[in-house]
């Protein structure tokens, strides 16, 4: 049985030798694979060993600041950077269309800035030429020039019934011709393998890099098993190429796009302008934090001053000033989170529709298993805002605390009266050493998994039907 | 007598509402050489291709060294080689490709030597044997199927119009072959309509017309069958 095959399989492999087109794209298509992983591999590094050293400067930089006042450092800033992770080497998923950086700074939350599509030509939209681009877009169309004519050739030149003479069943020789279609779909796939070999060495989770790989090759599979229906069902090559030619339209580009139109329907979402409006309304009724006199911080001034028995606030033992700053800074940071929130919630909605596309289309399937389990996910880019903005919470608020408690009130309300005032309103650079290393890491390997069992199973589930689907024709013929 | 090999028992096929056999009788013996002879569209095809299982009876049956053959496929394709009016062979491949080929396919791998044997047994010439099948005549291909039918070392061979593009040297190559193969054991079905072809290499002869055996002629003792009275029977549409 597996001799005859085999037999079916090499004799499939003789066939694409001998004809030059089919050799052509192969050799194309392997070289186009070798290239994507090379290229977006060493761009990939590039770019995480730029983000890293970057991210130690902003620390650096910061650090060296000289004696200033708190608030000025607040204003000053910081940034973080977010590295990417080692399988995006082979999948960038949404990193090319996000930022890759945050600037940190007191009553703002920043989005994410410097993407790579902010900086490239208005072509790039079509999607960078990934490894991941090559297997999800470029691999199912060289295996369909390839494979639709596996099985109407034999239609066409009459060997098909000669064949079954032979006793060979048509479910036999779709299965010979498969593991030939197959083995070609896992050669383009090789560069692709070695360069998830190269993130296992550079870091990436073993969990991860193998369900990474075993989805690609289902991937592979389902398509293989889509090819050799269509050229099962139809009557002649010309069919069979047209109907997979619309086939690899409708899944691999006119699904995605019905995907992410109907989240967008069904999980309406404000603009950013509309957003931007509600988010400034609510900050109005907090009053300004700059401004300790503000109406909106009398009960917090009583409060003190009954706390502290003073009748001043010059007279409490903490700059009111900063602890205004403080309180102001917490509420806003309140406000902002909700509708940071509230959008990313949206942005995860919107996914979570689009995602069940994925029972319809493997590529729509694969795009998702493959970024998440890659760490170049929508779930990710959240996750480094939310850490980006615990970073920026947690440095603005030390620097508060130092305002309120390292100034005094006096100094503080003073500062621009005269030169010592203003030296004295200033505290030491040392101060400065308030920042942790930020390494932004993706989740873990267990959870990645865990997060993509849904496009897992859609691709399973495809797989399976497809087999199926493709078994049960062949015993038709 | 000699056991029944290929049995057509009240075979019936019918196409829809069309019906392409009906009530088809008659029996080989093994090493008999049985030629269906018919006009265009009488069924012969049909005929073999029923008998291969490609196509379903609609009633009666089509049996094998009594093995029906809708209900024992794979059994019974181990039993015969077939020959279809049009080779159909991989043009791509050069003639011992094919053969090594097919033969692996049915589990026969033979040697180099005996694949060399058989092609020059059935004239093909050996300069030809390395050039892809896309390049050879109807002939050539002919002979190649040939080859492997030969090859394949089946007791049943089903040949549809095998002498149909073969030059005259060819053909008298392929009776010869025929009347050998007959008096190896070989039972040989052919469909054709070659009335002189038919009448010198089978001891059984049916007339085949509108789906219907209409006449059977059967050789006498050391002897064949009378060339005339076929012809006469064929011309006037069966029944003489």
């Amino acid at each position: 049985m597996i001799a005859t095959l085999l037999c079916i399989a090499r004799d499939e492999w003789r066939y694409w030798r001998r004809s030059r087109l089919a050799l052509s794209l192969l050799i194309i298509a392997l070289i186009l694979a070798i290239a994507s992983v090379f290229v977006t591999h060493t761009s990939m590094q590039l770019e995480a060993e730029q983000r890293t050293h970057l991210q130690t400067l902003a620390q650096q930089k910061f650090a060296d600041q000289p004696d200033r006042h708190p608030h000025r450092m607040v204003h000053y800033g910081h940034y973080v950077f977010r590295a990417p992770p080692p399988l995006s080497s082979l999948d960038p998923g949404i990193d090319p269309f996000t930022g890759t950086s945050v600037f940190l700074e007191g009553h703002r939350r920043n989005g994410a800035t410097f993407s790579e599509q902010q900086q490239s030509s208005g072509l790039s939209w079509l999607g960078t030429l990934s490894p991941a681009f090559v297997m999800q877009l470029l691999t199912p169309l060289l295996l369909i020039v390839m494979g639709y004519g596996a099985m109407t050739r034999e239609r066409e030149a009459g060997t098909f019934d000669f064949l079954k003479v032979q006793g060979i069943t048509p479910p036999y020789l779709i299965a010979g011709k498969g593991l030939a279609l197959i083995s070609a779909g896992l050669l383009v796939f090789s560069p692709f393998a070695i360069g998830a070999i190269w993130a296992l060495i550079n870091g990436a989770e073993g969990s991860a890099t193998a369900m990474f790989l075993v989805s690609y090759v289902l991937y592979i599979l389902i398509w293989s098993s889509l090819i050799l229906l269509a050229s099962t069902l139809s009557a002649n090559n010309a069919a069979s190429f047209s109907s997979l030619t619309c086939l690899w339209i409708v899944l691999c580009l006119v699904l995605p796009r019905i995907a992410s139109n109907t989240a967008t329907v069904v999980v309406a979402s404000p603009g950013k302008l509309e957003t931007d409006f509600a988010v400034l309304q609510e900050l109005r009724k907090l009053g300004d934090g700059h401004n300790s006199n503000d109406p909106a911080f009398s009960a917090l001034k009583s409060s003190l001053l009954a706390k502290y028995e003073v009748d001043k606030i010059e007279d409490l033992p903490v700059n009111f000033k900063g602890i205004v700053a403080q309180k102001s800074e917490a509420k806003l940071t309140k406000i902002l989170n909700q509708f940071s929130e509230k959008q990313m919630q949206e942005a995860q909605d919107q996914a979570n529709v689009a995602r069940q596309f994925g029972w319809l289309s493997p590529a729509i399937a694969i795009q998702n298993a493959s970024m998440k389990l890659a760490g170049t996910d929508l779930e990710n880019y959240h996750r480094f805002l939310r850490e980006a903005e615990a970073v920026r919470f947690s440095f603005v608020q030390s620097l508060n605390k130092l305002h309120a408690e390292n100034v005094s009130y006096t100094d503080d309300a003073n500062k621009y009266k005269d030169h010592e005032t203003h030296h004295r309103a200033k505290v030491d650079a040392k101060n400065w050493q308030i920042l942790d290393n930020f390494h932004f890491t993706p989740l873990a390997a267990d959870q990645r998994i865990s997060n993509s069992q849904l496009p897992l199973t859609q691709l399973l589930m495809l797989f399976l039907l497809c087999c199926g689907v493709t078994f049960f024709a062949g015993k038709r013929v | 007598m000699s056991e029944i090999v290929i049995q057509a028992d009240n075979l019936c096929v019918a196409v829809g509402s069309k019906k392409i056999l009906n009530n088809v009788n008659f029996i080989a013996h093994k090493g008999d050489v049985l030629a269906l002879l018919g006009g265009n569209g009488a069924g012969k095809s049909t005929t073999i291709k029923t008998f291969l299982g490609l196509i379903p009876p609609s009633l009666g049956s089509a049996q094998i060294l009594g093995q029906a053959v809708h209900q024992n496929t794979q059994l019974v394709r181990q039993k015969v080689a077939y020959l279809p009016e049009s080779v159909m062979l991989y043009g791509h491949l050069n003639a011992i490709e094919n053969i090594r080929y097919f033969l692996s396919l049915g589990k026969k791998p033979t040697s180099e030597q005996v694949i060399h044997a058989t092609l020059e047994k059935v004239a093909l010439q050996p300069q030809a044997w390395q050039r892809p099948l896309g390049e050879y005549s109807k002939g050539m291909r002919q002979k190649t199927a040939i080859a492997l039918a030969l090859l394949r070392e089946a007791p049943i061979l089903f040949l549809d119009e095998p002498t149909s593009g073969l030059d005259p040297v060819a053909i008298d190559e392929f009776n010869q072959l025929v009347t050998q193969l007959s008096a190896q054991g070989v039972t040989i079905f052919m469909v054709t309509h070659d009335v002189y072809g038919a009448c010198h290499v089978a001891n059984r002869i049916g007339l085949l017309r509108d789906g219907e055996i209409v006449d059977m002629f059967n050789a006498p003792e050391n002897g064949n069958i009378d060339t005339e009275a076929v012809h006469v029977a064929f011309a006037q549409g069966g029944r003489t």
